[in-house]
């Protein structure tokens, strides 16, 4: 295995310029996630968790300082690379799912296919992801309003994963969803870091982080522990 | 293979369909308008040129100074003119032209009638009766033999119910000594004609009969040369230009023949076209403003959507490509049923403006629907540009947070 850690967050800060001052969302941020970790991001309402997601899911690029993903500097990627980093090495889980609504559950799943390959999937990927998180044939045709919330994060999981990316971000992946549910979907989440993926969660719930080999806390844009 | 975001595009017109089908018929009222009017002003140009080339082998001679008028001086009905073509130059007209050639030297002026008590008012075209069966067909009845015979036009016969012996008094209601002329034929019907001589509303008497009442003798309003063969109409043309107009500063007479007549109407007739096509390419802009209203509104009502796509790797162009897909399936939409109404709209409006359909199905008259078609498509392709590219430059950040 490389030395070189997968996420190395190099001194990053995040300033956003509003009009009753500048606020700093993440404050010289020094960071190393290794490849294989289970990494639990924790912290109070405002504290830096959902811009460190953006950051980690190149949604945003750092104000000063460097954030490296699988060895290459975001911020010196061009806009269509970007895009083609997020595609192919990040899945990113929502709170709120955020499936496409006029896309049936296997359709949102062939969709990150089809950018990455621009065919329609004649693999059975697509289908064997729906599969893995418990979904049958007649299920994935199913739109996402016909589905429930447990329900819609498999498929939001399966979406994330059919393109096989190096890292995982799940954004209070279970946010929405009751205890039960939200710890079916933890062993997925479990089950997928011991076939050898790096795993990034937000969440409020202690109990949640529990399941994390690592968990760093965030305090007013910097990192408390 | 079909395209995931053609399909996405379908779906959204699908799920907003009642207002996408209101949007389109903006653009199915400018397709019908800019088709209908096109193929009428088209349908117009080819009926004129259809008529005018009837007399393709016409040159008419005019002298610039000729108003109309009378030629002479003794005229009570009209205004008068003093010049015209002269005798000497109707004889350098006939030496140039030729002994194959027909010429036809023609008085005209307008006058007042009186058919009974019902007033009037028509041309009148003095010719020599032996020379009218050269260009004119009459329909019904016989040539002009008696000094107060006369022929009229098919529309001045229909209007005024005019017979075989009906009489027409000749000039002003207040004219005690009117001339009478007694009808003996009806001249078929010849539209608007290249040769100047328009006799479907007019009264053809002969040309003794004409000097007589109008004075003038020998100063014709106009002189019409019919050659044998067209190809030599350029020659002929040539051969009087020569002979007649020998100061090329002041020439003495104007030469004219169908192709000059043919291409200044047709060019106005084109210019008309053009202008109500102009109105009809309003309607297309309103159309633009609604199909751009409604593409805003889906953008704005899609923005979870944009943000969902462009954070999981979708690229720009992606997104805007399904958005331009969008306003291209509205497009076709509208520009369907628009040039299937174009096809019953147009027809029905040059049935009843024009009075024939015989040149509807005309390549040159049909080809304005699928002109109407693609500026409609175009016009919606335009509309969708801004909001496909707003949609695709959106920050995902701020999209996914968007409720």
């Amino acid at each position: 295995m490389s030395n070189t850690p997968l996420i190395r967050f190099a001194d990053v800060s995040k300033v956003y310029h509003l009009e009753s001052g500048d606020f700093t969302a993440l404050n010289q941020i020094s960071l190393e996630i290794d490849d294989n970790e289970f990494v639990a991001i924790m912290g109070p309402s405002g504290s830096g968790k959902s811009t460190m997601m953006n950051q980690l899911g190149i949604l945003d690029v750092p104000t000063s300082g460097e954030l490296f993903i699988s060895g290459r500097n975001v911020a010196s990627l061009t806009a269509l690379e970007r895009t083609h980093m997020r595609r192919d090495t990040i899945g990113y889980i929502f709170q709120k799912f955020y499936l496409i609504p006029l896309l049936s559950a296997y359709e949102n799943v062939e969709y990150p296919l089809i950018l990455k390959y621009k065919k329609r999937d004649e693999s059975g990927k697509a289908t064997a992801m729906l599969s893995a998180v418990g979904f049958d044939e007649a299920m994935s045709a199913h739109r996402p309003t016909q589905l429930s919330g447990g329900q819609q994060q498999r498929v939001a999981i399966a979406r994330a994963l059919v393109n096989d990316p190096k890292i995982l971000l799940c954004d209070e992946p279970t946010g929405n969803l009751d205890r039960k549910t939200g710890h079916q979907i933890m062993d997925i989440l479990c089950g997928l870091h011991d076939k050898g993926k790096t795993v990034i969660i937000v969440t409020h719930d202690p109990k949640i982080a529990e399941y994390a080999n690592r968990t760093i806390i965030l305090e007013d844009g910097s990192i408390a522990a | 293979m079909k395209d995931i975001f053609f399909d996405l595009s379908v779906r959204s017109v699908r799920l907003n369909f009642l207002r996408s089908l209101l949007a389109s018929i903006g653009i199915v009222i400018g397709v019908v308008a800019i088709s209908s009017m096109g193929m009428l002003g088209t349908n117009m140009q080819l009926q004129v040129k259809d008529q005018l080339s009837s007399g393709a082998d016409t040159i008419v001679i005019t002298n610039d100074a000729v108003r109309m008028g009378p030629p002479g001086s003794s005229s009570s009905s009209s205004s008068s003119s003093s010049t015209g073509i002269t005798k000497t130059q109707l004889s350098k007209i006939k030496l140039a032209a030729g002994t194959t050639s027909k010429i036809v030297p023609i008085y005209s002026t307008n006058t007042e009638f009186t058919l009974l008590s019902t007033p009037g008012r028509s041309s009148v075209y003095g010719i020599d009766p032996d020379d009218i069966t050269k260009f004119l067909t009459i329909s019904n009845g016989t040539n002009i033999e008696g000094v107060n015979d006369a022929l009229v036009g098919s529309t001045i016969a229909t209007t005024f119910n005019l017979k075989i012996g009906s009489r027409i008094k000749i000039g002003k209601d207040t004219d005690e000594s009117r001339p009478v002329v007694k009808v003996v034929g009806i001249l078929a019907a010849r539209g608007m004609s290249s040769d100047n001589v328009n006799t479907d509303n007019a009264i053809v008497v002969s040309n003794d009969w004409y000097t007589n009442q109008y004075g003038g003798k020998d100063v014709y309003s106009q002189v019409n040369v019919i050659v044998k063969d067209i190809s030599t109409i350029t020659d002929v043309e040539t051969a009087i230009d020569t002979k007649l107009n020998t100061d090329e500063k002041k020439p003495a007479v104007r030469i004219s023949d169908a192709s000059s007549r043919i291409s200044s109407i047709t060019s106005s007739l084109s210019s008309i076209t053009t202008f109500i096509l102009a109105i009809g390419g309003i309607s297309l802009l309103v159309a633009a403003t609604s199909i751009f209203n409604v593409m805003m509104m889906s953008v704005n009502e899609r923005i979870q959507e944009i943000g969902i796509l462009l954070s999981i790797g979708t690229e720009k162009g992606e997104v805007r490509r399904m958005f331009l897909y969008e306003a291209v399936i509205l497009g076709i939409l509208g520009a369907g049923i628009g040039g299937i109404g174009s096809l019953v709209i147009g027809y029905s409006v040059v049935s009843y403006m024009i009075g024939t359909t015989k040149y509807f199905f005309l390549p040159e008259s049909i080809l304005y629907i699928p002109i109407g078609m693609v500026f409609g498509l175009m016009v919606c392709i335009l509309s969708g540009v801004y909001p496909a590219w707003r949609a695709s430059n959106m920050d995902p950040i701020d999209a996914l947070r968007s409720e």
